[in-house]
């Protein structure tokens, strides 16, 4: 056990530095992505964010010349921008009457657990609905779960949402509109205790499912030929060769190695998830980085959209490496070079 | 001949047969726009809130306007199938340039393609599109500039991959040692045997661009000037309690494209692959 | 001798898009414990499916088992129930395959797999069953065994899987071993070592071994009788000295032709059997084997030649042969 365990241990912190050391040019790249779209922008930066937070008062339009030193030549810009976002200064948002990234990271937290929760929902069921549809194929229960990933594939989550709220919420009564919690409520968040907790896994039923079902047809889809592939494999037969049931086999032979191919997909997907939160949000008034989000396009609160594109592509970096690790945790076929 | 066993494959599929049916129907609807339906779509013809049936002169009913949702569809289904096949040709175009200069020169080149495709897959998409949007106009160029921009990186790892094992090949060797140029090699050699496999990406690009079409249109920030299906679910979102219909036409609408397209996708997947199908 | 394994008119077809094909067809042959029996032909002939065949373990569909019976230590095994085929494959039967890199799941450790077959045929403990992974693994002489129980398979090299494998098939003393092409992918001294390794287990065990092959290099060396089969039909049967010494089957001699003899000086270049194995689907209304066949009669193009017995302990279904 130790010495293959020790050297796996080792091979996933090579890993990890690898990719940590991968992530500093790309978010370098989404950096300068940002300020080419901040120059792109038709007229004076300035004027545009001054005339839309109706700020007139020539200090503070001084303070914000200086702040995104807008005399200064691009590179130097450019230089003075990346050296601001080390030390997480995205600026100053007048709406919120905060900086930028105080009021991303107060609405972070509930982005991520409607994330995480639609992605657990995916991978539940997708690769349950996966497998069934793979050990009954060409039966009326693969058919079934074919169809049903089809029409969940070609859906618009917004609109699925919408719609599921006629359903579950206005015609049923059984679940809430929207938002994140019951207004008046005894809690609501964490401080209301266990109460706080189920009112709001209350309000995530409907948005998780909007957001998470698309997804579920995804890794159905892929499950579901992934496992029909491995079924051909020699080792399957070996492992049927051993007096295994077929259950038996499924379970401890096709589906791990079936997986591989789905957990490839959720780490190229975690920026379509994190975006699609943003739509989702706005259809539940769910009150994450997708609604600050909203109103801040709304209000063309530049600071705060760049810094919402920022911080999303870390989270999508962290994420991405965490499903890294899980692969190759998954996978020992993966070796560090 | 092989062109006439590909289209048979095709059409052994019976889901992608139905999905290139619809298709042309919709397709047809949409050309056909101002003949059966010529006045504006967006004026009011009637009572609002009408539902489907209510009024055999507005079979899918009128919205909150009193606007006949029916008009609204079928010149919905011009922008959306447009912009859709548009923001595909984009992504087309950029991702088959990167991905063809990617596999056929390797090395750096190579290196720098992958890692602003890698780039471009971080940045969450939507997001980015949201932020595009904003920065330089609601504008329809924008919106399908800024479509391309998010969908190009699959068909660039495709084009790459098909050039990588193409690039190595007897014939085009041959073309090497008689002098061709690079960019002759590329476009007039390797690009036609690369292509078929991406054509079949770019058309499940289509579904996905409508898709995040409809996405930006509904949070309202499309082109103010075009009602394409996104628009009209978020225009109905107000008055899901008493006229839910409303929401639901066009998403049903948007629905069935994507799934059709989808569709064609696999029987085309399915037809390049025989293989596959065998089994 | 006991008989293990006794195979009668076991019959296997492919029902596909294209057709029903025969892919093995009346095949009958029988092993007592402690003989090897070889199988033998060109690929395409039916030996690994007929092998698969007496596991049971068929791709269904395509392929179905359409009559016969295999009776292991007398039990038939073909109306048998599922369940009760667990409880024979792996610890009654063993079976080893070609490519041991690949019959290995690559996301597991060795010791997890041998563990998986002991615990499902025995009521051994995790424990105890590592432990005793660890004395199979030294059995079959892998080397370094104690630090190879926890590697992957993709770190050992082709002779180590195949190694493994046999570990697996060996792990519940199976009455029988059934060695499909077990050397064909693996390097030529492996290759020894892996056929001497074989016939010391055998020795030791007792057990019979069915051997699929279609290298009769590797049949001189390990087999006490053989089964020639083509286009899903035993043509041939014999001792493995008789066969050697008088083929009676062209075939037989053909392909006893196209093997290098080890030892002889440069053999004269190999008589190769000239054409290819009939589609299945297409085989002719008489032989098989007729349009490759330099003594090709009338008769074998419009009849199928049946299993004669020229001699005691010989089997041969050819028109040549009986005229001979």
């Amino acid at each position: 056990m130790t010495g293959a365990g020790s050297s796996r241990r080792m091979a996933a912190l090579k890993l990890l530095r690898r990719r940590l050391i991968q992530a500093v040019p790309l978010m370098l790249g989404v950096v300068v992505i940002n300020f080419v779209l901040i120059h792109l922008a038709p007229g004076s930066f300035l004027e545009l964010m001054t005339a839309e937070n109706q700020v007139s008062d020539p200090a503070t339009i001084a303070l914000l010349r200086k702040t995104y030193g807008l005399e200064d030549p691009t590179w130097l810009q450019l230089l003075k921008y990346i050296w601001a976002l080390l030390h997480f200064d995205f600026g100053f948002s007048y709406r919120q009457n905060m900086p930028v990234i105080d009021a991303i990271l107060l609405n972070l937290p509930a982005t991520i657990l409607l994330m995480v929760s639609s992605i657990a929902l995916a991978l539940a069921v997708g690769v349950a609905a996966g497998v069934v549809a793979s050990m009954k194929v060409r039966t009326f229960w693969d058919t079934i779960v074919s169809v049903a990933a089809m029409f969940f594939f070609a859906a618009p989550s917004f609109w699925l949402g919408i719609m599921m709220i006629v359903l579950f919420a206005v015609k049923l009564g059984w679940l809430p509109v929207g938002g994140m919690a019951t207004i008046g409520g005894t809690g609501g968040s964490i401080a209301g205790g266990a109460g706080g907790i189920l009112d709001i896994l209350h309000h995530l039923i409907l948005p998780t499912l909007a957001l998470g079902l698309f997804y579920a047809a995804i890794y159905t889809r892929v499950m579901r030929s992934s496992m029909l592939e491995v079924a051909q494999l020699d080792f399957v037969r070996t492992a049927r060769a051993k007096g295994l049931s077929r259950n038996q086999v499924t379970v401890h032979h096709v589906l791990r190695n079936a997986l591989l191919p789905v957990v490839t997909i959720l780490g190229v997907q975690m920026g379509t998830v994190l975006a699609g939160s943003v739509v989702i949000e706005s259809v539940f008034s769910w009150p994450g980085v997708g609604s600050l989000l909203f109103d801040s396009v709304s209000s063309r609160n530049y600071p705060v959209v760049l810094g919402i594109m920022v911080l999303g592509s870390l989270v999508v970096i962290t994420a991405n490496i965490a499903v890294d690790l899980v692969y190759m945790w998954l996978d020992p076929r993966i070796e560090i070079r | 001949m092989q062109r006439f066993a590909f289209l048979g494959r095709f059409a052994r599929n019976r889901g992608a047969l139905v999905g290139a049916v619809v298709i042309l129907v919709v397709a047809f609807v949409a050309v056909t726009a101002p003949f059966f339906f010529p006045r504006d779509p967006l004026r009011i013809v009637g009572q609002p809130e009408l539902w489907p049936g209510e009024d055999p002169d507005f079979l899918l009913g009128t919205d909150s306007l009193g606007r006949d949702i029916l008009a609204m569809i079928v010149h919905g289904a011009r922008a959306t199938l447009l912009i859709g096949l548009f923001a595909s040709a984009v992504a087309t175009l950029i991702g088959v340039t990167i991905g063809a200069i990617a596999g056929y020169f390797g090395g750096w080149t190579d290196e720098i393609a992958m890692r602003s495709a890698e780039l471009f897959q971080t940045i969450p998409n939507l997001i980015f599109v949201l932020t595009i949007v904003v920065i330089l106009g609601s504008t329809l160029t924008n919106i399908v500039i800024a479509i391309g921009i998010v969908s190009w990186t699959p068909i660039a790892r495709m084009t790459r991959a098909e050039f990588l094992s193409l690039r190595d090949r007897e014939f085009v060797q041959a073309c090497r040692s008689m002098g061709m140029g690079n960019a002759g090699i590329i476009v007039g050699e390797i690009l036609p045997n690369a292509l078929p496999p991406v054509i079949v990406l770019s058309s499940l690009v289509v579904a996905g661009a409508i898709l995040f079409e409809s996405a930006v249109s509904f949070l309202g920030l499309g082109d103010p000037n075009v009602a394409s299906w996104g628009r009209l679910v978020g225009d109905g979102r107000q008055l899901i309690r008493s006229s839910w219909y409303i929401c639901a036409i066009p998403g049903v609408a948007i629905m069935i494209t994507v799934l059709c397209l989808n569709l064609i996708g696999d029987g085309l997947n399915d037809a390049l692959n025989p293989k596959l199908r065998d089994r | 001798m006991a008989l293990a394994l006794e195979v009668k008119g076991l019959s296997t077809t492919l029902f596909t898009r294209r057709g029903e094909m025969k892919a093995v067809d009346g095949l009958s042959l029988s092993v007592a414990a402690g003989e090897t029996v070889a199988l033998v032909g060109e690929s395409g002939c039916g030996k690994s499916l007929s092998a698969l065949s007496i596991m049971r373990l068929l791709p269904d569909p395509p392929a179905r088992i359409v009559g016969g019976e295999v009776r292991l230590n007398g039990r038939d095994l073909m109306p048998m129930p599922e369940e009760a085929l667990l409880d024979i494959r792996g610890k009654e039967i063993g079976m080893i395959f070609q490519d041991p890199m690949s019959s290995l799941n690559p996301v597991a450790t060795v010791a997890t797999q041998i563990v998986e077959v002991l615990r499902s045929h025995t009521d051994m403990g995790r424990a105890a069953a590592r432990a005793r992974a660890l004395e199979l693994l030294e059995l079959v002489g892998m080397p370094d065994a104690p630090r190879r129980l926890d590697e992957y398979p993709h770190r050992l090299s082709g002779g180590m899987c195949q190694r493994v494998m046999i570990a697996m098939a060996i792990a519940c003393n199976p009455s029988v071993l059934i060695a499909d092409e077990p050397t064909t992918a693996l390097d030529v001294t492996v290759q020894a070592q892996v056929l001497a390794l074989l016939k010391k287990l055998q020795a030791d065990s007792g057990m019979a071994m069915i051997f699929i092959t279609h290298d009769l290099g590797v049949v001189a060396e390990t087999a006490d009788r053989v089964v020639v089969m083509y286009a899903g039909r035993k043509v041939e049967e014999a001792g493995v000295d008789a066969l050697f010494e008088t083929p009676l089957h062209p075939y037989t001699a053909g392909l006893i032709g196209a093997t290098p003899i080890p030892g002889a000086e440069r053999a004269a270049r190999l008589a190769d059997i000239p054409g290819m194995v009939p589609a299945l689907n297409a085989l002719p209304p008489g032989c098989a084997f007729a349009d490759r066949c330099p003594k090709v009669m009338d008769r074998c193009r419009q009849e199928i030649p049946l299993l004669t017995q020229p001699a005691l302990g010989r089997l041969v279904a050819c028109f040549a042969a009986e005229t001979a």
